[in-house]
């Protein structure tokens, strides 16, 4: 497969705004979905290379797709870009060298000029041995008529939780959100559509609907069987709900893990072994006058971010005049237009650019004439704008722990930053994806002193990345159920993960139609935790925030943490412990 | 509910004055009543002869619920590794860790000591729903959070201009919108410096940004506490904390109660963890204990406070604390992991892992002087038994710190692993003193519940107090508690019984159910006239300094598990 030299590239995933949007509005089957995730994005010069007219075959470990070809001078030569999602993830390896993460950035794949059909998601979720691609989607009913208006409402969709949005209801249908960026008004103007509205089970290969009591019933009896079962997701959901999720895996002694496992798991991975160094939004606004995006863009990700911390009026620091933008990134993303320094680094070298850092601000000789692909000079002047900075902040995205060495560029950066400190104040904000992935992380804590993938095998939790981590026990078939809360693994797992939940008994606890839907056997519709449901979040700086409830969910509708409660009750009764 | 009815038990109970003496004591309804009101048919009836009865533990100062100590696991995965206790369920879930356990065995460890109360020292108000959310999630004991006031720029702005009745409606409405119980000091000002420039200053230095100094602002909180006629006034931890020649800075600090307009009968300040502020000498090398000093100066000044901060050698601790400044200092003598975090516009903490050993000079001085402080108090009621849980140690050594105090074997025995170098240093040697039993009543439960004004219904046996009690299986007419201070250890590790509100929840020290107990927070009462104009300003601040809106800054009474509001009649007109 890589006998050919000049038809190896590097692969980079990662989010963009129109896969956000068409996700939170028309939902992953759509078409709108299909024309934002499944595409590739390469530079003009390999596509001219390859003779490729508008579409490619692009080959990777475990499997291959057909894909558009988007011609972008956004990516270097040598490096292509696909946005997260069922067709990144089908050719991605699950090996995730002992860390939990595989790698999905930096991927080495071949690619070809093809002829052949483009796939679609069909194909895929056929080749993954989906259960059957049914759904049953439906609006929620909207009652009309009294206009509400709710202030400071705290947004349910990134780790910004930006809690200022004004919402306005005719009804229970949302017709406007201010202050929200283009996919938090995507998500609250359209949270009525494809819904999942009825408790379904698989049955013959159908869905069948059933009483919300009888797949309850069916639920807790396959999470009770089980000898081992994981439970995944809960970034999407109040820290009530999983509180009740981590009681869950204990009585079941099962394994919980959330979503930070293919994120910034490696983040947190780099904390136990040297510690963090962190700020809030607050603190940044009044004091920052350097920021550094690292890996991460926000532009696409986190679409209010920039305007809310860069361009922000503080005491000591006059608005974005003020204050210093550096970004570190593989490929321009739009965020890089607005710096003032952009520093392109090669796909997977973060760690030697780090390393480089770290010699620098100590005055140590770098005999190298160019680290990672950037110059000498370009790394001695990075090196004096973080030192001379009074007050710098590094907010580093999934560029960073999902490629070349995970964990080890976090310990290396968190290093760096700590030896800043020396010289002037500097810290770090992992930017956060799902709106309380921060939350998960932290009750997960303080139930069990681990962040994630924790495991209660032993009747004590246990936490062994690479061991107890989602991706490698459904790679690994180690798991023999699966419980998935406000998340979607199918969409977003690598390929051999997924085809492990196609072989195991799934309950899946959703508000909308997702694609591990199709590999489940129960099916239990809940609340939109924010819209329709009240809880507690974590923004990514891990300040908590109440989420509001706007509306009342769908009739015959419960929420997460009502479920939660009545399946744990059901499965310890089950397990006789009472 | 269930009555219980416990016979022949020695029974310490400071605050009524009882010593020892052999009582029987009623519990109905989750108070403690006259035994003639039990119905002994239906009662659980309890023998603790040749046992000790006391109120239940309060502990007025220990790490257990919040960003910080979350953090602490966070970055300490090994501290759980060899510490797991696996869950009996239906009665109890999986525990673990030493020095930042999880929320389950903090709440059963405590129990398991015969503690029912603990506050929370030290909670950043922005993240105070955190801290919050992990007591709500602490099963057995009571508990209750102080909020961290020393570096908050409204605060600051409001000292600055002099604005002494709206500075304490704010630190009022402040208090009840975080369900706060207490005002906590923590280096005052030092984290606006650490934000700012990166370190620490001491009392008398001036705050960047601002014409105060941290003088200003723990006399200005100090009287905004009296203003606001809290159960318990302003708890401070010193400027210079950690740094050798500190105790010139805490008698300073100690001293400030005279500069404080005084409107209660009870003391003014609360110094904590004073160990950490009490060391004389100019370096590391040459460090002494100024134990003395300070306990001369609580001797002589009946408004303040001490609680001890005592460090267990030979144990892991992993420090925390809102000093940011200081644990980049010692990160610097550890060279391991460091963890900060600066906290919007009011506060910063830090985190480093440390181990306290036996043969070391500095830790051993540090060993000798909580205990000089205790042993050489005349007042028993104006000192507290903590270890700053777990700067100096976990919670569950008390038991150990016990002994020390009641047996000057235990302290000779334990002396021989300790640096000599240092102890030559030390007057610790020479103190004959050994506390009774009824002294470690006093500093333990009866004093602590005085020095939160919770006096009337907590840290005592009398007719209608809360049905918070331990026995301790322990004889002190058969064991002579000056030598064979292990059985104390043992007792007082593991309580015969421990009942909570009236039920029993720990039988021969293991645990029996798992329950939950009530978060205590303050609403102090503001004129209507002055919280409108409180809350004009509160916004517009709010707009200027914070990332959050106000509404969702403020934290609702559903958001606690079990809240207990106390209302408060202030002295703001």
């Amino acid at each position: 497969m890589y006998l050919i030299k000049d038809n190896v590239f590097s692969l980079i995933t990662g989010r963009t705004i129109t896969q956000g949007i068409s996700m939170e509005s028309e939902g992953k089957f759509s078409k709108e979905y299909f024309k934002a995730v499944a595409l590739i994005e390469m530079n003009p010069t390999d596509v001219s290379k390859l003779g490729i007219r508008d579409r490619a075959k692009v080959i990777g470990e475990c499997g291959e797709v057909v894909l558009p070809v988007k011609a972008s001078n956004d990516v270097p030569p040598g490096v292509v870009f696909i946005p997260m999602g069922p067709w990144a993830n089908f050719i991605l390896s699950s090996i995730t060298d002992g860390t939990g993460m595989p790698t999905v950035k930096a991927v080495r794949v071949a690619i070809e000029a093809t002829n052949e059909e483009v796939t679609s998601l069909i194909d895929i979720l056929k080749a993954v041995r989906a259960k059957s691609l049914e759904r049953i989607p439906q609006e929620r009913p909207i009652k009309t008529g009294e206009k509400k208006v709710f202030e400071d409402v705290p947004c349910p969709f990134c780790g910004d939780l930006c809690d200022y949005l004004r919402i306005e209801l005719d009804g229970e249908r949302v017709v406007r959100n201010i202050g929200g960026c283009a996919i938090s008004t995507a998500k609250f103007l359209n949270y009525h559509k494809d819904r999942v509205l009825k408790p379904f089970i698989r049955s013959g290969g159908r869905l069948v609907e059933v009483s919300l009591n009888e797949a309850l019933e069916v639920a807790s009896e396959i999470i009770a069987k089980a000898k081992y079962p994981l439970l995944y997701g809960w970034s999407n959901t109040c820290n009530e709900a999983i509180e009740l999720g981590v009681e869950l895996a204990e009585v079941t002694r099962g394994v919980i893990d959330n979503t930070s496992t293919i994120c910034h798991g490696p983040t947190i991975l780099g904390a136990q072994e040297v510690g963090s160094v962190r700020s809030t939004f607050g603190t940044i606004i009044q004091l920052a006058d350097l920021v550094i995006f690292w890996g991460s863009n926000p532009a696409h990700a986190h679409a209010n971010h920039y305007a809310r911390l860069v361009m922000s009026e503080g005491k000591y620091v006059k608005g974005r005049k003020e204050r210093k933008v550096v970004v570190i990134d593989v490929r321009r993303t739009p965020i890089a237009s607005m710096a003032d320094l952009f520093i392109r680094i090669e796909p997977g070298r973060d760690y030697e650019l780090i390393t480089a850092l770290r010699m620098a601000i100590k005055d140590l000789e770098i005999e190298a004439k160019e680290i990672a692909g950037v110059s000498k000079e370009k790394v001695l002047e990075l090196a004096e704008m973080v030192k001379t900075a009074n007050y710098g902040i590094a907010f580093i995205g999934v560029g960073l722990t999902m490629t070349g060495a995970k964990h080890r560029n976090l310990q290396e950066l968190i290093k760096l930053v700590q030896e800043l400190n020396e010289w002037t104040k500097f810290a770090i904000i992992p930017m956060r994806g799902h709106y309380n992935v921060s939350g998960a992380n932290n009750v997960d804590l303080w139930l069990t002193g681990y962040p994630y993938a924790v495991d209660f095998s032993r009747g004590f939790p246990k936490m062994i990345p690479g061991v107890t981590t989602a991706v490698d026990l459904l790679s690994n078939s180690e798991v023999d159920a699966a419980l998935v809360v406000a998340s979607d693994p199918v969409a977003h797992l690598p390929r051999r993960a997924v085809e492990h939940l196609s072989e195991i008994p799934v309950v899946v606890i959703d508000a909308k139609w997702s694609l591990t839907t199709t590999v489940a056997d129960v099916i239990i519709p809940t609340g939109l935790v924010g819209i329709e449901c009240e809880g507690t979040a974590y923004r990514m700086d891990d300040i908590p925030l109440r989420m509001k409830k706007l509306v009342d969910p769908p009739q015959g509708v419960l929420c997460d943490t009502e479920i939660l409660s009545i399946l744990l009750d059901k499965v310890k009764a089950k397990r006789g412990v009472v | 509910m269930t009555q219980i009815i416990i016979r022949n038990g020695l029974v310490y109970d400071p605050l009524n004055g009882v010593n020892g003496e052999e009582i029987d004591i009623g519990v109905k309804d989750g108070r403690i009543v006259d035994p003639s009101e039990i119905n002994v048919a239906e009662a659980i009836n309890i023998d603790a002869k040749g046992k000790v009865v006391m109120p239940g533990g309060i502990d007025i100062h220990s790490h257990i619920a919040g960003p910080k100590v979350n953090v602490g696991r966070l970055i300490r995965p090994e501290d759980h590794y060899l510490t797991n206790i696996p869950h009996r369920l239906p009665y109890k879930r999986a525990e673990t860790g030493l020095t930042v356990p999880n929320t389950f065995k903090i709440g059963y460890e405590y129990a398991r000591m015969g503690y029912t109360l603990v506050a929370e020292p030290a909670s950043p108000p922005i993240k105070t729903r955190h801290t919050h959310e992990e007591l709500n999630a602490i099963p057995m004991i009571d508990k209750m959070t102080f909020i961290l006031v020393d570096s908050n720029w409204i605060a600051l702005d409001l000292i600055q201009g002099g604005e002494k009745e709206v500075l304490a409606a704010y630190l009022g409405w402040l208090l009840y919108a975080t369900k706060g119980y207490a005002l906590k000091i923590v280096d005052p000002g030092s984290d606006v410096a650490w934000m700012m420039k990166g370190k620490g200053i001491d009392l008398d230095e001036q705050i960047p940004g601002y014409n105060l100094t941290p003088r200003d602002i723990i006399k200005a909180t100090g009287e905004a506490a009296q203003v606001l006629n809290l159960p318990h006034k302003v708890h401070v931890h010193c400027n210079r904390l950690g740094y050798p020649g500190n105790y010139a800075t805490t008698l300073k600090t100690m001293g400030l109660t005279k500069d404080i307009t005084k409107l209660s009968e009870k003391p003014v300040l609360h110094i904590t963890h004073v160990q950490f502020t009490g060391y004389k000498g100019d370096s590391w090398t040459n460090l002494e204990s100024g134990g003395e000093d300070i306990a001369k100066e609580l001797n002589a000044n009946p408004n303040v406070t001490l609680d001890l901060g005592q460090v267990i050698p030979g144990r892991p601790a992993t420090t925390m604390t809102a000093d940011a400044p200081f644990e980049y200092v010692l990160y610097h003598l550890t060279r391991w992991k460091w963890s900060t975090s600066d906290v919007e516009v009011e506060s910063a903490s830090g985190i480093v892992p440390y181990r306290y050993r036996k043969k070391n000079y500095v830790n051993t001085i540090q060993w000798t002087i909580g205990l000089e402080v205790a042993l050489l108090s005349r007042d028993m009621w104006r000192i507290y038994l903590t270890t700053d849980h777990p700067n100096g140690g976990p919670f569950i050594d008390y038991p150990k710190v016990i002994a020390w105090l009641m047996s000057k074997k235990a302290r000779e025995d334990f002396m021989r692993e300790l640096s000599q170098r240092a102890l030559r240093k030390t007057s610790l040697p020479a103190i004959d003193r050994e506390l009774s039993l009824y002294d470690i009543a006093v500093i333990t439960r009866a004093a602590s519940a005085k020095l939160l004004g919770l006096e009337k219904t907590r840290g005592h046996l009398g007719l209608g107090a809360e049905a918070d009690i331990a026995i301790y299986d322990i004889d002190p007419r058969r064991v002579d508690l000056s030598k064979q201070y292990d059985k104390v250890i043992r007792a007082f590790r593991r309580a015969y019984m421990t009942i909570k509100s009236g039920e029993i929840v720990v039988r021969n020290g293991e645990i029996v159910r798992t329950t939950y107990g009530r978060t205590i927070y303050v609403k102090p009462e503001l004129p209507i006239d002055l919280l409108k104009d409180l809350e004009k300003m509160i916004s517009a601040k709010f707009k200027q300094y914070y990332s959050i809106s106000l509404n969702n800054f403020i934290i609702g009474e559903h958001e606690l598990k079990k809240g207990v509001e106390v209302a408060l009649k202030t002295h703001l007109r």
